[in-house]
């Protein structure tokens, strides 16, 4: 320290004089050249560099007065907006908002702002950017009943808590998953209620640290996640609709979480699932339809703590490759009362291990499997003897996944056959169902349309009368050399 | 048809109205003796069980919910068709050629002026319409009986499914024929047959299984070790057909879609196109250096 006083006390000296006399001389080095062009003067640019305000809605937000209703008329707005005093803006008819493939188009800046009704469309496509079709900034916004066409990501609500986003329909570029934005992402906005929103062709609809968060009647299709959750506690997620995404829903260290009546269909991404917890906490899974994935419910480090144990119930897990996959070390679960419906391979443990740290019951009620290969004597609707898992060929296909392969062909049972017959290479059994239902529970969440059995019908009488037809025509092919005295 | 331009003592003319002809009215006779054997209706009747079974109990499980549309009854019925279909095909192309052989009716045959070519030809063509009416038989009544049950599959899925198994016949009937065309006694030329259906069916399956484990194979390998076999190129087949993907069969099924998209079910077609013309010429050139007794 000492050596460098000498250096210092110079610098410092310099620095002083430079800031009294700068001010001073810069009107004479030329005034003209510092000031900016005419038309940008008093112009507000965004990160992006875009103008902002400088449209018709721009002057209407510039004239409004806190507290005002400001109604913008049908029409295309080429703008990009920010609200940054608490208004109701609000679409009078078909008003659309038009980003011009730049930047982000609506940026609420003040607290109680109300957006509601427009179409805004077209954002940039800058990844680091982030362009947002709206982003806020602010406590207590409503985001109501507006169409999100062509955008990179939809709404981000940035430190935004008490918000509502409700009735949006958001639908992202049409661009490789790995340049698309988020549809729906909230950062540290907590106590927000997000209802009645439809997504589709974004990544993901993600919560980051935002607690006491409601999701219901949700829609979301042709994403990457379908509702995604970091570090959000206390978050209900009730009756969305989640299908063709790479994953439906993905709880990441969240805790105390209420996954309810929602249907999770066809969600097959290369490791996709319906339901996907990493070290989440004191979560109930209820009363959901989760089917067609490429795995129902994929457990990791759930629940990961011993508070309460992992409550899976009165779903129906349906169709899937794999119904329930394990890591090896899951424990704490009670799954009970749930309908195992056909999936390809019902539980999966990956890798290798047992379930033993998991009750496949409650109450003396276990799950309905279509598998269980028991009977019900005394009528009681539990099966008298308990489900367990013993299949040597899903044992092979939890060790060596590449083996799926061969599903379904008749080497398969051949397997089977051999694992059941033989004692010395039967596998131990994966878990255990001390009481299997013999009906399935009711199911709380509506399934899907069913094809028509007519056209199936049809279809069928129509295969039928070739076969018919090939037999009518070779009887009639003997019948005429029969008359003809032919020997054959 | 041609049936009117024979001349009333015999069955083949003996001035040759043209090959095709020729071939026409050798595959009529072998369609009506093969849907007379015996054999074949207790096949048949296996087919139509097995697949009623199959159709009943699934449709059953995921009918009782009000799911559909998930095809889960599809898998079963691809099951059966595996199991049944090559066993039907195989046998009945290998007892084509050696039993004619054996009851002397191949000399019979040959005596009339045909060639050998049009005889093979007229056998497979005959056969093949035998065997479409068993899988169109028994697949059609599946349909009726999951139409009856709620309707839990696409009729179009059961269309591919029925397209697909007459393809699948078609290449082990192909192969039987070839087998049959190779072996002197009829009962050897069956007893080949079911032993390569055991084969197709099971074998080879099992040992690309012990390969895989046992030899770390890559997906690359072990997706055109699978490919190679007609069966498991019909399965593939069936389930890109209604699915529009393989991504159901892990990993390999990921590996093939994402490296070759749409030329699949054509590669699908090629393994099984291959399975069909190759057998049958080699029978065809090796009938033709065979004596008929």
């Amino acid at each position: 320290m000492n050596a460098n006083r000498p250096i210092f006390a110079p610098l410092a000296l310099a620095c002083i004089v430079g800031a009294c006399i700068g001010p001073a001389i810069a009107p004479a080095l030329g005034q003209e050249a510092m000031r900016p062009p005419a038309e940008l003067r008093d112009a507000v640019r965004d990160s992006s560099g875009v103008e902002i305000n400088a449209g018709t809605i721009g002057q209407l937000i510039n004239a409004a007065q806190p507290g005002d209703v400001v109604r913008v008329p049908a029409g295309v707005y080429r703008e990009h907006i920010r609200i940054d005093k608490p208004l109701s803006l609000i679409a009078d008819g078909r008003a659309v908002i038009d980003g011009m493939s730049s930047g982000d188009i609506v940026e609420i800046t003040a607290s109680n702002v109300t957006f509601r009704g427009f179409i805004v469309r077209d954002t940039g496509i800058d990844l680091d950017k982030e362009n947002a079709a709206i982003r806020v900034l602010a406590d207590h916004a409503v985001i109501e009943n507006n169409t999100l066409e062509d955008i990179l990501f939809g709404i981000d609500l940035k430190q935004a808590p008490d918000a509502v986003v409700r009735g949006n329909l958001i639908g992202g570029k049409n661009l490789d998953i790995a340049r698309r934005g988020d549809g729906l992402r909230l950062w540290r906005s907590d106590r927000v209620l997000i209802e009645n929103n439809t997504i589709h062709d974004g990544r993901d609809a993600i919560l980051w640290y935002s607690q006491n968060v409601t999701v219901r009647n949700n829609t979301s299709r042709r994403c990457r996640y379908g509702f995604h959750l970091m570090y959000s506690d206390d978050v209900v997620m009730e009756n969305n609709e989640l299908t063709h995404n790479s994953v439906g829903i993905y709880l990441m260290y969240s805790k105390v979480v209420t996954i309810r009546g929602n249907r999770l269909l066809s969600n097959r991404g290369p490791s996709g699932y319906g339901i996907g917890l990493k070290e989440t906490d004191q979560f109930t899974i209820n009363d959901n339809l989760i089917a067609a994935n490429r795995a129902g419910i994929y457990l990791d480090g759930s629940p990961f703590t011993k508070l309460k144990p992992g409550d899976i119930s009165r779903n129906t897990i349906a169709c899937n490759d794999v119904g329930l996959t394990f890591l090896p070390s899951v424990k704490g679960n009670v799954i009970a009362a749930n309908n195992f419906v056909d999936n390809i391979e019902q539980v999966c443990v990956s890798g290798r291990g047992e379930l033993t740290g998991n009750d496949f019951a409650a109450a003396d009620r276990g799950n309905f499997w279509t598998d269980y290969a028991g009977y019900d004597a005394n009528a009681d609707g539990i099966g008298d003897f308990a489900h367990e898992s013993v299949t040597l060929f899903e044992n092979l296909l939890d060790r060596e996944p590449k083996l799926r392969l061969l599903l379904f062909s008749p080497a398969q049972q051949a397997i089977e056959f051999v694992g059941r017959a033989i004692p010395a290479i039967r596998p131990e059994p994966k878990f255990f169902d001390p009481a299997p239902l013999t009906k399935p529970v009711p199911l709380a969440t509506s399934a899907g349309v069913a094809p028509s059995r007519l056209s199936l019908a049809v279809c069928g009488l129509g295969l039928a009368s070739i076969a018919s037809l090939v037999y009518v025509s070779s009887r009639a092919f003997a019948h005429t050399t029969r008359r003809k005295g032919v020997v054959a | 048809m041609s049936a009117a331009t024979l001349p009333s003592s015999d069955v083949i003319p003996a001035h040759a109205p043209g090959m095709i002809s020729n071939i026409l009215t050798l595959a009529w006779r072998e369609l009506r003796d093969a849907l007379r054997a015996r054999s074949f209706l207790l096949y048949s009747l296996a087919f139509l069980a097995l697949g009623l079974g199959v159709s009943y109990v699934s449709a059953a499980g995921t009918g009782s919910l009000g799911l559909s549309g998930f095809g889960r009854t599809t898998a079963g019925l691809i099951n059966i068709v595996l199991l049944v279909v090559p066993l039907m095909a195989l046998t009945t192309g290998a007892s084509a050629i050696a039993g004619d052989r054996e009851r002397g009716m191949l000399l019979f045959l040959l005596a009339q002026p045909v060639s050998r070519l049009e005889v093979v030809l007229g056998k497979f063509l005959g056969l093949s319409g035998a065997l479409i009416a068993c899988i169109t038989l028994g697949l059609g009544a599946c349909s009726l009986v999951l139409a009856w049950q709620g309707g839990a599959t696409e009729p179009r899925t059961m269309l591919w499914l029925a397209s697909l198994s007459v393809l699948l016949a078609l290449s082990m009937l192909s192969v039987g024929m070839l087998v049959s065309a190779l072996a002197r006694k009829a009962s050897v030329a069956v007893g080949t047959g079911v032993f390569l259906w055991l084969a197709l069916v099971f074998v080879t399956d099992l040992g690309i299984m012990a390969g895989t484990l046992a030899l770390r194979l890559p997906v690359r390998s072990l997706f055109f070790l699978t490919l190679s076999n007609p069966l498991q190129a019909f399965k593939m087949w069936a389930l890109h057909s209604i699915d529009a993907s393989i991504d159901v069969l892990g990993p390999a099924g990921l590996y093939a879609m994402d490296t070759y998209h749409d030329t699949l079910p054509w590669m699908f077609g090629t393994s099984l196109a291959a399975w069909i013309v190759l057998p049958l010429v080699a029978a065809a050139l090796i009938f033709r250096t065979r004596s008929p007794v």
